[in-house]
């Protein structure tokens, strides 16, 4: 299949990632159509293979990673390992993560500790079907006698993560608290070795701290308990990308062509302060549940790294803050053996990049912007929507205790956003309304025996694209790349996109302890 | 429970299908700077590497020789004469005078009896900076033809360009009978012009015989007996002395291309657009050099002696032998510095990069409208106005110059601000190169 030639817009800005036990009550941003590794689909989950339903379906496995007051309903010890593999389409990325994990309780309380192995593979353009390779820059011109231009690092980088969660009921008032704290040591985030256009290689070097507090509140009830969630979190990512790039230039003294190292020190910081509320109640006949939440998510970013696009130098500086909503509805219904799910969220969400002059820099109408002075303002403004739907259905096999389940559901982002731009060097202002839809089909099996559960998830993420490398002719250098994360940036100018699929595949082995 | 899975399947499928055919983005207009990054990605624009380093002593000899009126026949001219550094390494002609003239820089006047050079005299900044053609025809190059009636003997352009014009007896060398500032004979104008070697051996002799020379000598070349040097030699040291100071790539353009995004003002960028798209400039001005690379008829009107069998008109590179479809074609020159080096074109036919750009602007209308009192007074006269002359340089105009740009009063403006950003602010006093004294003892000026 010919690439589909996606166009988007170029950016030169921030990618502000999250990493996070769960990304539930982070906030992710786009805006661009990039087709995401899922890097952190880390943790086991009941529900992945039902479109990742969530508000009023209940994910015994997963609810305690991402609010940990949720680990009271641990009934018993467990021990489960969750090998993940994802990849994207096109030859353009993949990674594997290895988590172990044990949940734990005794009496009033109850932790969990989790440690987990992952190796991203380096992320490439897009091939176009076997026309021809490449698996990284290409060194055209020979390089300067006194610089070594190191080639593309083709290795697979690791990160480690470790979590820790604690947590304790309070008697006599259904009341539930608990705290969580993950670490991550980052050396490889998906795609961000594309974010840079022509560079030789990236380097990273990261981490990302996730703290939360969370209150659960039960009230029984003759048709079930209704339940209030209530967290407050703290994400803080910082990584530098350290990016060889190889400048063509001409040698007056050889007379030809040739490159030259350079190396570039990008720093890239948000600190994010959560706050998430979920309240489900039993709804109308039995089994049905409804639920609603309300998710903030208030980010800074001082530092956005210079991202080169479409050979197009980095703004200097960019920093810039984000406010963005979660408003969801949930309704689930449990019948038996069969489950359904389906959340519909409102993704409200506000957010103020600019770009600072490092030197003084005179404007169109002789002007001159001081030092820091504000060269670019961004104002997004996105309304995007949310929705998972999916179905499980547990098959007892006759004869003996075993159940075996299926799950089908679908996940479907819609981002819309309008972005109005400011140049303050130019006097120019620029507005931009555009959107994209992202269907994710979900599948999963699961396989229940007394001894231990086995379980297998999938789903494939579409209607997104990477940045692809355009042959090269003559002196022609790359058209650029991005990718990568939560992203969040600015339109610049042009950059062709080139489809792919995400394709994740999880199996969780979970055991009881005792 | 099975209606739910049944409209699951139809959405996951359906939702495969849609995927494969994103729906497209719209665009917003680039910035100046993304476009210009682009467009320097199109036509090849790149930064200037260092220059190599050149042997202090070497320098030294070829500072020495560039300033030296003892290379030409009548001691009166010196390469520093046409390639001043008061007027940027040029004369501030539009045609150049060469020995016999007096005075100095634009002041300069012809000699009684004597011929202007029938070319602008080009600028020396930048001439070590890997060019593939020299001289306003292009007729030295490595990519083409040996020069017709000289063999050099070195494949080094910028050697084997210092070594022409003690040749040319309008330039340097002078004619038969000629007496030099001292009453001597001219003894150098004394050679057929088919004796190169001889010519050169002769200016090796004048120099040998003076002691400052020796002593210089001894010192860039210590393994070579002053006796046996050449005047190949002299021209290394001369291209040496070239590498070392008249390189000047440090202008805003240069650090704007160093990712330094705040080195151009906004008309500047937006005088670059124009330059790299609609005005259509960098369909000869492109490269590293931003020119030197392309031959053109550009429309200029015609003016002074004229050229070989061409004359009294000039036909340039068409001159040349199996060049003849570049009829009236010149060298598109690099542009690093173009502020400075007034007056424009082959022949300095145009004042200023304003008069330039409007003359692109509508070369043909240009051409036919041309005010001969825009030329300085001494070269009215040699103007060719006549519309057999006209037609005929327009019979043959570059296809990318025959249509009308267009431009407004204020792109115009823009194009020029791009043009003086390409202006090494190390250029414009250049008087530290000229030395105080040279050896010969002669007045520099």
């Amino acid at each position: 299949m010919a690439p589909s030639g996606l166009r988007a817009v170029c950016l030169v800005v921030p990618l502000v990632c999250f990493v996070g036990p769960a990304r539930a009550q982070l906030i992710p941003i786009k805006t661009i159509p990039i087709a995401q590794g899922d890097q952190f689909q880390i943790f086991p989950a009941n529900n992945l293979g039902m479109g990742s339903a969530s508000i009023a379906l209940a994910d015994s496995l997963a609810d305690p990673f991402a609010n940990p007051a949720m680990g009271t309903r641990l009934t018993a010890s467990r021990f489960f390992g969750s090998p993940t593999l994802y990849s994207v389409s096109r030859n353009a990325g993949g990674g594997r993560s290895l988590p172990f994990a044990v949940l734990t309780r005794r009496a009033l309380w109850y932790g969990g500790l989790a440690l987990a192995l992952q190796q991203v593979d380096p992320s490439r353009p897009p091939q176009p079907d076997g026309l021809f390779v490449r698996t990284g820059a290409v060194q055209v011109f020979p390089n300067s006698p006194d610089s070594v231009i190191p080639g593309p690092d083709l290795r697979a980088h690791g990160n480690e993560y470790a979590f820790a969660m604690v947590g304790r009921d309070l008697p006599g008032s259904k009341i539930s608290i608990g705290a969580s704290a993950m670490w991550t040591g980052l050396h490889a985030l998906d795609g961000v070795d594309l974010l840079y256009a022509g560079s030789q290689r990236v380097a990273q070097d990261g981490h990302a701290l996730d703290l939360r507090l969370g209150a659960l509140k039960a009230w029984p009830g003759e048709r079930g308990d209704r339940f209030l969630e209530a967290l407050v979190l703290h994400n803080d990512f910082a990584a530098t990308h350290t990016v060889t790039y190889a400048d063509q230039y001409w040698d007056p003294g050889l007379e030809e062509f040739r490159q030259r190292a350079r190396i570039e020190h990008n720093v890239d910081q948000t600190h994010t302060w959560g706050l998430h509320f979920k309240y489900t109640v039993p709804f109308a006949t039995s089994g049905w549940r409804i639920g609603w939440i309300g998710t903030l998510n208030r980010s800074s970013h001082p530092k956005i790294p210079n991202y080169e696009l479409a050979n197009v130098p980095a703004i200097p500086r960019d920093p810039g803050y984000t406010t963005a909503f979660d408003l969801g509805i949930g309704l689930s219904k449990l019948r038996g053996l069969a489950s359904f799910g389906a959340d519909v969220v409102f993704e409200p969400i506000r957010s103020y990049t600019w770009a600072a002059a490092e030197s003084p820099m005179s404007t169109v109408s002789g002007d001159t912007l001081a030092v820091g002075a504000k060269t670019i303002e961004n104002h997004f403004r996105f309304a995007n929507a949310l929705l998972r739907l999916g179905v499980g259905r547990d098959i007892e096999l006759p004869g003996e205790k075993k159940v075996f389940g299926l799950q089908l559901g679908l996940m479907l982002r819609s981002v819309h956003y309008n972005l109005r731009q400011q140049d303050n060097v130019q006097d120019l202002q620029r507005r931009l309304t555009t959107g994209w839809m992202e269907w994710t089909p979900t599948w999963g099996l699961s396989l229940r025996f007394p001894e231990f559960e086995l379980r297998y998830a999938g789903r494939t993420t579409n209607g997104a694209g990477r940045p692809q490398s355009t042959f090269q002719v003559g002196w022609a250098v790359d058209d650029v790349a991005l990718a990568g994360g939560t992203l969040l940036a600015a339109p610049n100018g042009p950059l062709n996109l080139t489809h792919v699929k995400t394709t994740t595949h999880q199996i969780s082995v979970s055991l009881p302890l005792r | 429970m099975t209606r739910h899975v049944r409209t699951l399947c139809i959405l996951a499928v359906l939702g495969v299908i849609a995927c494969d055919d994103p729906a497209p983005i719209p665009g917003v207009p680039e910035s100046l700077d993304a476009q210009l990054r682009r467009q320097f990605t199109q036509w090849n624009i790149v930064p200037i590497g260092e220059a190599p380093h050149q042997d202090p002593a070497m320098v030294a000899l070829g500072q020495a020789l560039m300033f030296d009126k003892i290379l030409s026949g009548n001691r009166d001219v010196s390469c520093a004469t046409c390639h001043d550094p008061t007027q940027h390494l040029t004369d501030g002609l539009a045609l150049a005078v060469g020995t016999g003239g007096s005075g100095s820089g634009p002041a300069r006047t012809l000699g009684v009896g004597r011929v202007f050079v029938p070319r602008n005299a080009p600028t020396l900044l930048n001439s070590a900076i890997g060019l593939p053609y020299i001289f306003w025809d292009g007729r030295l190059t490595r990519f083409g033809p040996p020069l017709p009636d000289v063999v050099l003997p070195t494949n080094d352009l910028l050697q084997a360009q210092a070594m022409l014009p003690v040749l040319n007896r309008v330039e340097m060398r002078g004619e038969k009978g000629d007496l030099d500032v001292f009453g001597n004979p001219n003894e150098l104008a004394q050679f057929d012009d088919t004796q190169p070697n001889a010519i050169w051996q002769g200016v090796m002799h004048r120099l040998v015989a003076v002691p400052g020379y020796v002593t210089l000598f001894n010192a860039a070349f210590p393994s070579i007996p002053p006796t046996s040097l050449t005047f190949q030699d002299m021209a290394t040291a001369i291209a040496a002395f070239q590498t070392d100071a008249l390189m000047k790539t440090g202008s805003p353009f240069d650090r704007y291309l160093a990712r330094d995004n705040n080195a151009l003002s906004v008309a500047a960028k937006r005088g670059g657009v124009l330059f790299f798209g609609e005005a259509r400039c960098s369909q000869c001005h492109n490269g590293p050099f931003l020119g030197g690379r392309d031959f053109a008829n550009s429309g200029v009107p015609q003016l002074g002696p004229g050229v070989g069998q061409g004359a009294p008109l000039d036909k340039g590179r068409g001159e040349l032998l199996n060049f003849q479809f570049y009829q009236f074609a010149f060298r598109a020159p690099p542009l690093r510095n173009v502020e400075l080096t007034a007056p424009y074109f082959h022949n300095g036919s145009f004042a200023t990069l304003e008069s330039v750009v409007k003359h692109y602007n509508d070369v043909s209308t240009s051409l036919r409208t041309f005010d001969p009192s825009t030329l300085p007074a001494s070269v009215q006269g040699s103007y060719h106005g006549d519309v057999g002359t006209i037609n005929a340089v327009l019979a043959t105009l570059d296809g990318r110059l025959q249509s009308p740009l267009h431009l407004t009063d204020a792109q115009i403006a823009d194009l020029v601000a791009f043009l003086k950003s390409l202006t090494d602010p190390a250029a414009r006093d250049l008087s530290g190169i000229v030395p105080a004294s040279v050896p010969s003892g002669l007045p520099v000026r």
